[in-house]
């Protein structure tokens, strides 16, 4: 039946138009991402409900969740969980320059700082201000630290088998570590970008010389099993990653909060302390809303929930006696040290750029 | 005079120019919202500044991730066709108990996600996965562990969600395939050989096509599982990601966008024009009803 052929040939390069459509589409989702990403956030809470929408709000990275939880019991106020890690917050922010979603964002401090210098917030000084030193802050008001952290090594004693407890940034490049060792990609969080620049620091580089940095992390290559773009905070705690480059109160919540056989090292040759910021977005949606919840943030309950993650509260004196005694003696934190913000900002793009480049490789 | 039979109308002549576009208007408007403006403003991008697509086809990573995506993709689709040709065929013709339950497990890697494939190709095949823990408790030797994460691992990812995409579509074709053909071909003394290449491939050649086209066009835009999995070995979807999230690099993220889904069309439409020398050299009567099978397989 020719007519019956003719018909089906035409169907069948419907179908690859289809497929191809298919193709378009999802390429067309991955840029629609961001986008699609505060709608859904929103679409968290029902319309009569009020909320905050805070950009970089994972749930398991310094008590957001429960942080969060506590904030809706005391003002009944919602602030939706986000994944997105720093660089990817700042980016969504700039993209929706013109049509704010966001009330507020979360960053490791230079990428905040970089928000801030790119006119993405708006000025605001919580309650409590003058308790924040004033290097973590702002002089007008457009960022400010919430607490702080340091960059340590994070391993899973039973995962590592027979392999010792590495303690330095030496040690870990031995073979003995091969295929166990993960740090996030620094294009993703910003607790990574603090960990590439101040290793580069630490190398013997410079703002304008990557390569000591870029040398050591090549080599370090060789161990690594991947550089995630979202939390492996259970791979860690399960095993599937028995060496992560993080936030060091990361991993005394594992080890404390979840019960894991998990050890925190501050390497031998030093480690890097990292502010943790916020800011208001420029256009927030829900200014009074948002003030309203940075004030809180910033007062006794709010700090001392975060402390039970082992971030250490800017207010210092929120920290509970329990959780400070949990922390490593403060002769292993004198080796870190603090990296300066504004450097740091002024350098991330390139750096960046020259990690994916040199580490992540040119993709073969 | 036909056309004047009020039941003939009733039943089948072609409504009138105007309602046909009406009933087209939908679909119009949604290829307008969803298709066209989206890649306006992709080639808005992408030609915002200077020689984005220079910078693309430059050798690079860029250049790497979409040379990466054809051959991931290509692999991928020719591997998933061929592992689903014998069990397409045994879910098309034979009966057996449990075959709808087959079936239906069959079609349950197709509604997962990307990222949601990744993470279980982590539980199978990463450093403690279930894989290389079976092995070792077997052998006491450290195999496999860490596979997730290699570009075999993604290529097995792949397959996870392609193998069933090509069964689904091959066993809609097959079960269309017409015995009485082969059993004409067999009394005409034809020799399983000459069978098998003179009778079912050139039967089962659009349906083979229409499933390629399927798969590879589903692999080349797959983000989820290359975000979790790739280490070094990057596909074009996942640079885009990375050009958005961490440089807001408009240009260069529509850029690679166009061309990505400008190699995908280029394939398919290479796969459809052997489709037509395939009918040009005229082959049998039942092709129609096969392609219109491996057609309508497609959209289960």
């Amino acid at each position: 039946m020719p007519t019956t052929m003719g018909h089906a040939a035409r169907h069948a390069s419907r179908v690859a138009g289809l497929a191809i459509g298919g193709a378009i589409a999802s390429g067309l989702v991955i840029a629609a991402g961001f986008a699609a990403a505060p709608s859904s956030a929103r679409t968290a809470a029902p319309a009569t409900e009020k909320v905050v929408i805070q950009y970089d709000c994972i749930p398991n990275y310094a008590n957001w969740g429960s942080v969060t939880a506590l904030y809706k019991k005391v003002s009944g106020v919602t602030v939706p969980p986000d994944p997105k890690g720093s660089s990817v917050a700042l980016a969504a922010l700039e993209r929706e320059r013109d049509h704010p979603v966001a009330d507020c964002a979360y960053y490791s401090g230079a990428i905040g700082l970089q928000a801030a210098q790119k006119g993405l917030h708006q000025p605001y000084k919580p309650k409590g201000w003058e308790v924040i030193p004033t290097e973590l802050k702002d002089p007008a008001g457009l960022w400010w630290t919430v607490h702080t952290s340091t960059i340590a090594i994070l391993v899973n004693t039973k995962a590592l088998g027979t392999a010792p407890v590495p303690r330095s940034w030496h040690q870990l490049l031995d073979p003995a570590y091969k295929g166990m060792v993960a740090y996030d990609d620094p294009t993703w969080g910003g607790t990574s970008y603090t960990l590439v620049y101040g290793l580069n620091l630490l190398m013997g580089g410079s703002d304008a010389n990557f390569k000591p940095g870029l040398a050591y992390l090549k080599q370090l290559d060789a161990n690594v099993s991947s550089y995630p773009r979202e939390s492996i905070y259970n791979a860690v705690l399960r095993g599937e990653v028995p060496i992560w480059i993080n936030a060091d109160g990361n991993g005394y919540k594992m080890r404390h909060v979840d019960g894991g056989p998990i050890e925190v090292v501050i390497p031998a040759e030093g480690s890097f302390t990292m502010p943790l910021v916020m800011g208001m977005a420029k256009g927030a949606p829900h200014p009074e809303e948002t003030r309203r919840y940075f004030d809180w943030l910033l007062g006794p309950e709010a700090q001392a929930e975060f402390a039970k993650a082992f971030f250490r509260p800017v207010l210092a004196r929120a920290m509970p006696a329990d959780v400070a005694a949990k922390f490593l003696p403060a002769r292993e934190y004198a080796r870190a040290r603090p990296l300066d913000l504004a450097r740091m900002a002024a350098a991330a793009d390139a750096l960046k750029r020259a990690w994916l480049d040199e580490i992540r490789g040119a993709g073969r | 005079m036909a056309g004047r039979d009020p039941r003939r109308r009733a039943l089948g002549a072609p409504p009138p120019a105007a309602a046909g576009f009406l009933l087209a208007l939908p679909l119009l408007l949604f290829l307008v919202a969803l298709v066209l403006w989206p890649v306006s403003h992709l080639v808005a991008a992408a030609t915002h500044g200077p020689g984005a697509f220079r910078v693309v086809l430059a050798a690079g990573r860029y250049r790497t991730a979409l040379v990466n995506s054809l051959l991931l993709s290509a692999a991928a689709a020719g591997a998933a066709v061929l592992l689903s040709l014998v069990p397409a065929w045994v879910l098309a013709r034979e009966r057996f108990a449990g075959r709808q339950l087959l079936r239906a497990a069959m079609a349950l890697p197709l509604s997962f996600s990307g990222v949601l494939v990744g993470f279980l190709m982590v539980v199978m095949l990463g450093r403690i996965g279930a894989i290389p823990e079976l092995v070792r408790w077997l052998t006491g030797r450290q195999l496999l562990a860490g596979a997730a994460y290699t570009p075999a691992g993604l290529f097995v990812a792949y397959l996870y969600f392609e193998v069933p995409r090509a069964v689904l579509t091959l066993e809609a074709a097959f079960r269309r395939f017409p015995p009485e053909l082969d059993a004409a071909a067999r009394t005409l003394g034809a020799s399983t050989r000459e069978r098998l290449l003179r009778v079912r491939l050139p039967l089962l050649a659009p349906a083979l096509r229409a499933s390629l086209a399927l798969t590879f066009s589903a692999s080349m835009g797959s983000f989820g599982v290359a975000l979790i999995l790739s280490r070094r070995f990057t596909v074009a979807p996942v640079e885009i990601y990375t050009e958005l999230t961490g440089f807001s690099n408009d240009a260069v993220a529509g850029a690679l966008c166009l061309l990505l889904a400008l190699a995908t069309l280029a394939a398919d439409r290479l796969l459809a024009q052997g489709g037509r020398r395939w009918r040009r050299a005229g082959s049998g009567g039942g092709l129609g009803g096969l392609r219109q099978a491996a057609a309508s397989g497609t959209r289960s």
